[in-house]
């Protein structure tokens, strides 16, 4: 189909919050409306409802892939429901040309009493592939899986990872138009694993639609090309995914969170990078903008604090501080910090923040942020820069040879 | 979704939504397969007595009829009439595979609340599915009580040619059935509990282990407005009176010449079953798209 793909137009979706009515007094009325069509306006937040998905606009085309990240309760979930036809969306329409193909729940259907053999037709059907689909890939799913020994054991005896392994396999042998991948990368042991990123990109690289949801941003950053940032329904940034994956792992530096804290000592206002792309092993430099508050600087005052994170993990690869590095903060006044770093580090995207740290409460008080999207370097790859030297001298052969 | 054919919004919303179920049903007729083949597979792996499971239920009810008719024959002072056994084994069949049917697929959908709420499907599948796979045990069923009856002497006629339009209509009810009470066990969850108390009494209700004739008129008369009487007085006039239910019957009871049946019996079981089906379905329908919301 050449146009398959998704377009969300302004799509709002309500939920409640704790129990639904369970009571027929409640369930009479609506009923009554929903069977003469006549809904009431679906636009007003009745007590106890809530937008979990608030005015999120879309469009995937085939060969595109768009991976949605956010906190949990951010409405990714519901997105992709929604995408499915599991849910309807209260406000907004959902245009979904194709065949879906979903890894969601991926073993979702197993019935414990039947062996992994049944399990497979059973889950397939449910996934929506025709029992004649089946039987033709029935072969590959169980080679994929890597569980043809047990595939006449009962469900119930398998390992949690053999159960995902086995589902998962059945869902990557789907043939979809539009394929929704929900957190099911995760399965299974190291080796599986790459087997079943590969497959996914292998999928992903066919000219299908694509929307993904994963914690594992390094997946997203590898997979999609454009990224959504959900936070409590709402769409907090659409765009490139190195850029929203940078403003996702940014997110918790830039919220104002002073710990309820009025004395601080030192104002930081700017971290203005000339460049936001670089390569591995290029030096980059960039200044910080600040003031010292009037009163002086404080001798618990560590200085300015800077945290190189990983936007794929989140994790901090590299941390320093002026004191560490021996500049000596100004007494009082404004002043600007240029910072040089060597970026000794593989491919990818890195969070760069500011901060100052108080080191006796062992405190910090927030600072500005920006982030870097590193390219493969030159000279390495891998996760660290191991600064190689090789040298070459010609060695005599230990024996002659035959003729010579 | 694609749609083929004319434009869906032109037809009257009814029909549209029937040609919505009659598509996604048809569509999903594997997995409709696939989950009749779970739920037949799953009943007779583990169970000790296998085959006999289909058995036992009408079985049950035939020793349950015979131990009353028994007690009333005795009661009056007169011996059991010579079809008695005959005629309850007949109607056991239906009555099982109704209580079958019902039961499980009361909580057909809250059973399988992870499907419902995390992958899509039609989720008529899932009733249609349960009502399938009692029809299996129910041939089972029909299977073994076809031998007994040869034994006991029940001669064949043309009026077996009933039996495939009272099944069908007996299948098309339960469904109907099946559908609508699913679906409201899934927005409240007590109503398992009262299909529970209704199927339980329900044999008092409903014409199996007597006969209406047995009735006062009044009461038989009364007794024929269950749905289910028809279907099931028919199967056993049918097979174990060779009647032809076109024709109307007269039976001599204690209370005078009592009709037995009347051909319309059977139109208004058919429509019970086709109207039930229509609305039930329709609003399984409409209302399916809320299913994850609240299951």
């Amino acid at each position: 189909m050449a146009d398959a793909g998704v377009r969300f137009e302004n799509v709002w979706k309500k939920f409640h919050r704790g129990e639904m009515h369970d009571s027929l007094r409640d369930l009479v009325p609506a009923l009554a409306r929903r069977l003469t069509g006549r809904s009431p306006k679906p636009g007003d937040l009745a007590e106890g409802d809530f937008w979990a998905v608030s005015d999120v606009s879309f469009d995937v085309r085939p060969g595109h892939a768009l991976g949605i990240i956010g906190p949990n309760g951010a409405g990714k979930s519901t997105i992709l429901k929604l995408v499915t036809g599991i849910l309807r969306p209260t406000r907004g329409s959902c245009a979904v040309r194709g065949r879906i193909g979903a890894l969601i729940e991926v073993s979702a259907g197993f019935h414990p009493d039947l062996t992994g053999r049944e399990n497979v037709f059973l889950q397939g059907a449910i996934m929506g592939m025709a029992t004649a689909d089946i039987n033709r890939k029935f072969d590959a799913i169980v080679e994929f899986s890597g569980i043809e020994e047990f595939i006449d054991t009962p469900v119930k005896r398998y390992s949690s990872g053999m159960n995902a392994r086995l589902g998962f396999s059945i869902a990557a042998h789907l043939d979809p138009e539009v394929l929704i991948i929900d957190e099911v990368l995760a399965v299974g042991d190291f080796s599986f694993q790459q087997r079943a990123f590969d497959r996914v990109r292998e999928l992903v690289s066919s000219d299908i639609a694509v929307i993904m949801v994963s914690h594992q941003l390094d997946r997203i950053a590898e997979l999609c090309s454009e990224a959504l940032l959900l936070g409590q329904g709402r769409v907090m940034r659409q765009g490139s995914a190195a850029e929203c994956i940078a403003a996702y792992v940014l997110a918790p530096a830039a919220a104002p969170k002073a710990n309820g804290r009025s004395d601080i000592p030192v104002k930081l206002h700017s971290l203005s990078l000339p460049d936001v792309a670089a390569r591995s092993g290029d030096r980059i430099c960039f200044t910080i903008t600040g003031t010292v508050a009037p009163g002086g600087l404080p001798s618990w005052v560590e200085g300015v604090v800077i945290t190189v994170r990983s936007a794929q993990n989140g994790r901090a690869v590299f941390s320093t501080s002026t004191a560490r590095v021996g500049t000596q903060l100004p007494e009082e006044g404004s002043f600007e910090l240029t910072v040089g770093l060597q970026l000794n580090v593989p491919a990818g995207i890195y969070a760069i923040e500011a901060k100052v740290w108080d080191r006796e409460r062992g405190d910090s008080f927030p600072g500005p942020a920006s982030y870097l999207q590193v390219q493969a370097g030159v000279d390495f790859t891998g996760t660290v820069q191991m600064n190689p030297t090789m040298s070459l001298s010609r060695s005599l052969p230990s024996r002659p040879g035959p003729t010579g | 979704m694609p749609s083929e054919g004319l434009n869906p919004s032109d037809r009257p919303r009814l029909l549209r939504d029937l040609v919505e179920i009659g598509s996604d049903v048809w569509r999903s007729r594997d997995l409709l397969y696939q989950l009749a083949r779970r739920d037949i597979r799953i009943r007779y792996k583990q169970a000790i007595m296998g085959l006999g499971w289909a058995v036992l239920m009408p079985l049950l009810i035939v020793s349950a009829g015979l131990l009353i008719r028994l007690a009333m024959a005795t009661a009056s002072g007169s011996t059991l009439p010579k079809g008695a056994i005959a005629g309850i084994m007949v109607k056991s069949l239906p009555w099982a595979f109704f209580v079958g049917a019902i039961g499980t697929s009361v909580t057909s959908l809250t059973a399988n609340m992870n499907l419902v709420s995390k992958v899509y499907f039609p989720r008529e599948v899932l009733p249609i599915g349960t009502t399938l796979a009692q029809s299996f045990d129910s041939l089972i069923g029909a299977t073994a009580v076809t031998l007994i009856l040869a034994f006991l002497g029940v001669q064949p006629t043309l009026a077996l040619g009933w039996v495939p339009i009272l099944a069908l209509l007996l299948f098309l009810l339960t469904l109907a059935t099946a559908l609508f009470l699913s679906c409201a066990n899934l927005f409240f969850r007590d109503v398992k509990y009262i299909v529970q108390v209704l199927l339980m009494f329900g044999i008092f209700f409903t014409p199996v282990l007597y006969e209406p004739a047995m009735l006062p008129p009044t009461a038989a008369k009364l007794a024929m407005l269950n749905p289910l009487a028809p279907l099931i007085e028919g199967l056993r006039l049918a097979v174990t009176q060779g009647h032809s239910l076109l024709e109307p019957l007269t039976q001599l009871t204690k209370h005078g010449v009592a009709v037995v049946w009347q051909p319309w019996y059977l139109a208004y079981s058919a429509v019970w079953a086709i109207a039930g089906l229509v609305a039930s379905a329709t609003l399984f329908h409409r209302l399916e798209f809320v299913f994850a919301e609240y299951v």
